[in-house]
């Protein structure tokens, strides 16, 4: 019997199937990064689209869907590398995003934005795991080791909860961290506080999905291209019917147990029915998106090939109308990554305590410069999309790319670094360096619930009011 | 006063103690009270007003003790730290303070408090305010502690894989299919933190689909078969397999196979073509033959990845026949203009050839895995009799799967869904179960483990867990699966707490208990992460500024190149000069290898010798019966040829890790000195000490630093104090730690990191660091001084030998429970160490003792596990074998 199942095994295997993600990369998965997907792609996506909106309204007011994103990189950002200089439309963009000058009218660089709920307060150190509990939820996370989670929604979930039925998944969420840390997490933080940005409630994580191809055969069926539409409606047909069995097994369990169980059992039957919700609302979507492109072929052992796999479910997520909502998370907060092909042997969060080291910081720059690279990318080709309405997927969308440790060097929690790419369909001011007076990050998050569509929703997190955006 | 509730006569206190580990209650000055409770109920009644109360007794025995040691700092107005011991509203609120006392009971007897150099108390006060704390602010009753919380614990993706593997047979790979599971406490088995969100339980309902479709026979007999893989079939000379054939290269492969009886047979034979993203206008023909007779002749063209099935009805005689497949290409190959391009080229594979037969009914044979899944022989034919197969089969699978008993209700709905399928047309009984059987995979009584109080226990109010229940504690405990036939025998009969010892003993060989090494310490030591520490061999051997400069020289050499390529230039300079440089860069072209093959020497071979390293010390303590404290200290490690040569060790060959003694002067031997433990606490380019020093902290004193109080000054500020040279790791930490805000914790953490120094961040030994002599002498916050770490080593086995036994007991009882330990456990604790110390710190001691205390063996009463034993009572006429 096998007997060493998990562990740095997986990693060994990775290294062997390492040929077969070269191959995807160069090959097949390789194009979605190529001008050539555009053609490739866009009808299916405009179809998607347009399914939609005839069948129930956008979410926005008329044309084209608005989609939001929310985008983490670990261990803050160097402020004065991050922020532009100048003001306003005449902004100048700082070291960090030099690479997308050419994207500069479709961009917002926000500063003033604080997330007071992830600094010290009384709970002492852990300012990584708090950076990452706080960023979409706005809440202080409970500091536990693992006994009683508690922090709060996140507003993806939020969104998701009022617009996610308009669209095959009401939210995707996606990560490259694909091995994490033994052990203890984050000074007395449980690890679910670390790894996860998504709460569908305030003790439910929505755990990220680190595989690409998982990913994929999840949005798209599994299998040859021929057979995915079929695959995946007979495991629909399948579902149902365990479905039906499980809930009422659920149902019978609890009344069986003591109220300790609930709230699992509670977490059980939620699921079921999300699942089951999601099943049904598909089969008002018609016809599967049919990609004339392979899935990835698992998780790459390459970080960037990593990144550029999960931009590019990303990317197929939204043109294909498949969720409007994401999340993605590039590495957790704390990650210590080193980058020996940038000339980078120590680790990332190491690095970031440089304590003005003139070394460190030119270390630092490199790194998230390398990170908004790959960003850059990805908006580029939303960029290059056109969607139902004739702008291009990036118009139509909102995409934040933040962190919730503002300065890695000394773990501060306000004026955190916000890039929001996108108009939201002109929804949103563009090309503009926008410094606000100091408030909560949770205002922007209500702005742009605003943006999705929803209404009725006035207070989220910590927020104090709206209209930053 | 306090007073448990006594039903049937018998006294509250003191009445069960079966499974505590020890009834020894050494209370000295304190021992009048416990007596008092286990007096009778009459104590309770009628004299509640004479019995000292907690209050009374702290009055009496406490306060006195910290007004002699801890009231300088914590009374009298002064509160060092925010605790003062003086200033409490009133007796309930100073009882009610169980924070403040657990942090006293922490400090007290690791010996933090009072800080060394001060007046202390005698081991016997420490003793007695221990106890005070335990008996009346935790209100822990030593003859019947609260077991404490059970939350219904799902299990993890190991869990998952390896019961799959049990009662499916079949490998699903968990690491692969589901996201990594939140961990609490430092382990990912944690009831509390393991949640199912939509995601998750998506993918239990695919895996559960994906399994039964796997392991679970659909119909009963089928035609015997043997099947090759495309890799099996093979060209004459043996240089080409059918795996992959290029479209481009005439190949031939076939395979010879051999049948017994004559009769009708069918060949199947699943095939791909495969080209890359871009149209090739290749073109080839195959043909598909048996013994030179042809079956197929086809053309292939370009696609994606497009597989075909062909099957062809033979009739064969019995013996020797060969298959074989040609392939001739029709279409020349282009030059292509594009590297990717040419990479991608149009290929052809063979996923297998399955010859079938014979079709002859009465030659056909049960599948695999059939009895597994349906034994005995069922019914063909419709009807009540085959209804009750089908239940039987059920609550059979069901209760495997459930690792307990079925209920009826929930038996009917399983047969109800499976009746559903079997009873369309052209759908086969084993089909309408399989589809049962996946309900049942994706229920939440296979995805939780639910867990029932044993029905005999009367309204105690923390009553014995039941045997199945018990089962799966000790299962997933030791095996991280569910019970194998044994055990659920024993449960099913009510035998399992007969002779326990003796059966926790067997698991412990049984070779299943290495899950329980490889999680436990994978977490525990983290030893699972020394492949991901990402550990730069080139920076930590003191080779970075050669490399940056090889590397800028490399660069410039193909710049250089490129130009002289594209320009085409004859050299301007003279033909000796050109030779020399030419040399010069054959030079660092050999040391940017050389520097380079660095990194792939230090690679996944090694991190997994380390962590078996590690894992192997502790498998041997722990198969061995041996004492804990080996994990400290030994005169043997377990090395390969790689890892010997990493620690300089001679005489060791081969890449199979086995025991070695060490030399005696060898400053190797205990986890702490292990590749594994090294690198984990290491920074991808130099040794952290205050890392190593917190992970001796964490995990081998268990005295966790205490929280640094706000905003504090970074080590790296440190370093503007030093002008005239690059300070040593151990220079800057002097440095923060003369900061008052830094000293509180790095007192505890860094003499116990530097003294590690010698080791450095790949765990290989080293006496200099940045050519300056490494100092390793320290002294512990608790006083011992110490010249290097096997000083260091000699003083965590002897005089901190309990905080150690008290640390893994604490470790292992949190895997062992799925939970984080609360003040209540203290008890449970004490026990343990008391108990390992008693047995010169062998480790079966401590399972056992895990194995029988009250967390393990007990659950909290609620009232609707009362109720819940009706309905287990009711259950089990399903699980015998119908009437037929």
């Amino acid at each position: 019997m096998n007997t060493k199942l998990e562990s740095t095994d997986a990693i060994e295997q990775e290294r062997t199937k390492a040929f077969n993600r070269r191959r995807f990369l160069r090959g097949v998965g390789a194009c979605v990064a190529l001008p050539a997907l555009e053609s490739l792609l866009s009808p299916l996506g405009a179809r998607a689209a347009e399914m939609t909106l005839s069948g129930s309204p956008a979410a926005g007011t008329a044309g084209a869907p608005v989609r939001m994103a929310f985008v983490t990189f670990p261990n803050g950002a160097h402020q004065a590398n991050w922020f532009p200089s100048g003001e306003g439309t005449k902004y100048v963009l700082g070291k960090t995003m030099e690479s997308l000058e050419p994207l500069r009218d479709q961009l917002q660089i926000i500063s003033g934005l604080d997330h007071v709920n992830a600094t010290p307060g009384n709970d002492g150190p852990g300012d990584h795991a708090r950076a990452s509990a706080t960023l979409l939820t706005g809440q202080r996370a409970r500091k536990t080791a693992g006994a009683d989670i508690h922090v709060g929604m996140s507003i993806d979930q939020l969104a998701a909860k009022h617009v996610g039925h308009l669209t095959r998944f009401p939210s995707l969420e996606l990560t490259c961290d694909v091995v994490r840390k033994s052990g203890n997490c984050d000074s007395g933080y449980s690890c679910a506080y670390q790894y996860n940005i998504a709460w569908k409630s305030a003790t439910t994580p929505m755990p990220p999905e680190p595989n690409p191809r998982l990913v994929f055969e999840r949005l798209f069926g599994g299998g040859p291209a021929d057979d995915r539409a079929s695959n995946y409606r007979e495991r629909q047909a399948t579902q149902r019917s365990v479905l039906d069995f499980v809930r009422e097994d659920a149902r019978a369990l609890r009344r069986q147990l003591s109220q300790h169980d609930d709230r699992k059992l509670d977490e059980y039957l939620t699921s079921v029915r999300d699942v089951e919700q999601r099943i049904e609302r598909e089969e008002k979507f018609g016809d599967l998106p049919e990609l004339a492109v392979a899935p990835p072929a698992g998780v790459p052992s390459a970080f960037e090939e990593h990144m550029r796999l999960m931009y590019d479910m990303l990317l197929l997520a939204f043109q294909t109308d498949s969720t409007r909502i994401a999340t993605l998370i590039l590495a957790s907060d704390g990650n210590n990554r080193s980058y020996p092909d940038l000339g980078i042997p120590e680790g990332h969060h190491y690095l970031t305590h440089h304590q003005g080291d003139e070394v460190k910081l030119e270390k630092v720059a490199k790194i998230e410069q390398h990170y908004m690279k790959y960003f850059g990318n990805f908006l580029q080709r939303l960029a290059e999309i056109e969607d139902v309405d004739g702008t291009s997927m990036l118009n139509n969308s909102m995409i934040v790319y933040s962190c919730g440790n503002a300065d890695g060097n000394r773990h501060t929690h306000d004026n955190l670094p916000v890039l929001v790419a996108g108009s939201a369909g002109g929804r949103l001011t563009t090309g503009r360096y926008l410094q606000v007076r100091s408030q909560p990050m949770c205002n922007l998050f209500l702005d742009m619930l605003d943006r999705m569509g929803v209404e009725g929703v006035n207070t989220f997190g910590d927020s104090t009011g709206w209209r930053v955006v | 006063m306090r007073c448990r509730v006594v039903v049937h006569g018998t006294p509250c206190r003191g009445a069960t103690h079966e499974f505590s580990g020890s009834r020894s209650v050494k209370r000295n000055a304190l021992i009048i009270w416990p007596t008092a409770y286990v007096l009778a109920l009459v104590v309770c009644l009628a004299s509640w007003a004479d019995e000292p109360t907690g209050a009374v007794r702290f009055r009496d025995h406490v306060q006195p003790i910290l007004e002699n040691y801890c009231y300088g700092c914590h009374g009298y107005g002064a509160s060092e730290g925010g605790r003062t011991f003086d200033e409490f509203a009133s007796d309930e609120a100073m009882l009610a303070n169980v924070d403040l006392w657990h942090a006293v009971l922490k400090n007290v007897r690791a010996g933090l408090m009072p800080p060394a150099g001060e007046d202390a108390p005698s081991d016997a006060q420490r003793k007695q305010i221990q106890d005070w704390i335990e008996a009346d602010v935790f209100d822990i009753d030593p003859a019947d502690p609260d077991p404490g919380r059970v939350t219904l614990r799902r299990l993890n993706r190991v869990e998952y894989r390896h019961t799959i593997q049990d009662l499916m047979g079949i490998d699903y790979n968990t690491t692969e299919e589901f996201p990594p599971d939140d961990s609490g406490y430092g382990f990912d088995n944690i009831a509390d933190v393991l949640t199912v969100s939509p995601l998750l339980l998506e993918k239990y309902v695919q895996a559960a689909e994906t399994i039964v479709r796997r392991a679970v026979p659909t119909v009963s007999k089928k035609p015997q078969a043997q099947q090759f893989s495309g890799s099996a079939l093979r060209s004459e000379d043996g240089s080409k397999n059918g795996a992959t054939i290029s479209f481009y290269d005439e190949t031939r492969v076939t395979h010879p196979f051999k049948i017994k009886r004559a009769g009708d047979y069918r060949l199947v034979a699943k095939v791909r073509s495969h080209g890359g993203f871009f149209f090739d206008p290749g073109r080839c023909e195959v043909t598909f033959s048996i013994d030179d007779r042809e079956l197929l002749r086809q053309e292939y063209v370009w696609a994606e990845n497009k597989s075909f099935n062909h099957d062809f009805d033979v009739r064969l005689e019995p013996g020797e026949h060969r298959i074989a497949l040609h392939l001739r290409p029709l279409a020349e190959r282009q030059a292509s203009d594009d590297d990717e391009r040419g990479k991608e080229e149009l290929r052809f594979h063979i996923d297998f050839v399955r010859v079938e037969g014979p079709m002859d009914k009465k030659d056909w044979i049960a599948p695999p895995n059939y009895a597994r899944f349906f034994p005995g022989d069922p019914p063909s034919a419709p009807g009540v009799e085959q209804d009750a197969y089908a239940r039987y089969v059920l609550a059979r699978f069901a209760g495997r799967a459930f690792r307990r008993p079925v209920d009826e209700a929930t038996l009917d709905r399983l047969a109800a869904v499976a009746k559903q399928h079997y009873q369309l047309p052209g759908t086969t009984l084993e089909e309408g179960v399989g589809q049962a059987m996946i309900a049942v995979l994706a229920s939440p009584r296979f995805l939780f483990r639910v867990e029932e109080v044993a029905p005999a226990s009367p309204d105690e109010p923390f009553p014995p867990i039941d045997d199945f229940a018990l089962a799966s504690r000790l299962s997933y405990f030791l095996w991280s699966t569910m019970p194998d036939d044994e055990l659920w025998e024993l449960a099913e009969q009510g035998k399992l707490r007969d002779e326990l010892d003796e059966r926790v003993k067997r698991m412990v060989r049984d070779p299943r208990s290495e899950r329980f090494v490889e999680n436990f310490v994978g977490q525990w030591l983290q030893a699972r992460d020394v492949g991901g520490a990402g550990i730069n061999a080139i920076a930590v051997l003191g080779h970075q500024q050669e490399w940056e400069e090889l590397l800028k020289r490399v660069r410039e050499m193909r710049r250089e190149r490129r130009r002289s390529d594209r320009d085409n230039e004859p050299d301007a300079d003279g033909e000796a000069s050109q030779r020399q440089r030419s040399s010069d860069s054959r030079e660092v072209r050999r040391r940017f290898r050389e520097l380079a093959s660095l990194n792939d020497k230090y690679n996944a071979e090694l991190w997994r010798s380390m962590r078996r390293e590690t894992e192997l010390t502790f498998q041997y303590v722990f198969r061995q019966n041996r004492s804990l404290l080996e994990l400290l200290d030994s005169d043997y490690t377990f090395l390969n040829e790689r890892l010997a040569e990493h620690y300089g060790i001679d005489g060791v060959e081969g890449r199979r890790m086995r025991r070695v003694e060490l030399p005696p002067d060898s400053p190797l031997g205990g986890i702490l000195t292990q590749g594994a433990v090294l690198v984990v606490t290491s920074n991808p380019t130099r040794t952290s000490p205050v890392k190593r020093g917190l992970f001796v902290l964490d995990n081998i004193l268990g005295t966790p630093a205490p929280p640094p109080p706000g905003p504090v000054p970074l080590l790296e500020d440190s370093a503007t104090a030093f002008t005239d040279h690059e300070p040593t790791l151990r220079e800057l930490l002097e440095t923060h730690r003369s900061e008052p805000l830094c000293f509180s914790c790095h007192a505890r953490m860094d003499p116990l990191g530097l003294a590690l120094e010698n080791f450095n961040a790949l765990g290989m030994w080293r006496d200099t660091e940045q050519g300056q002599p490494i100092d390793t002498s320290g002294e512990l916050i608790t006083g011992e001084t110490f010249e290097n770490f096997a000083e260091l080593k000699r003083i965590l086995v002897n005089q901190r030998r309990l905080d150690f036994y008290r640390c893994v007991s604490e470790k292992m009882l949190t895997y062992a429970l799925g939970r984080g330990l609360e003040y209540h456990d203290e008890h449970t604790i004490d026990q343990l160490a008391e108990r390992l110390e008693r047995h010169e710190g062998r480790i079966f001691e401590l399972l056992l003792g895990i194995v029988r205390s009250a967390p393990f063996q007990r659950a909290r009463r609620t009232d609707a596990a009362v109720a819940s034993h009706d309905a287990v009572e009711t259950i089990g006429a399903a699980i015998r074998e119908p009437a037929r």
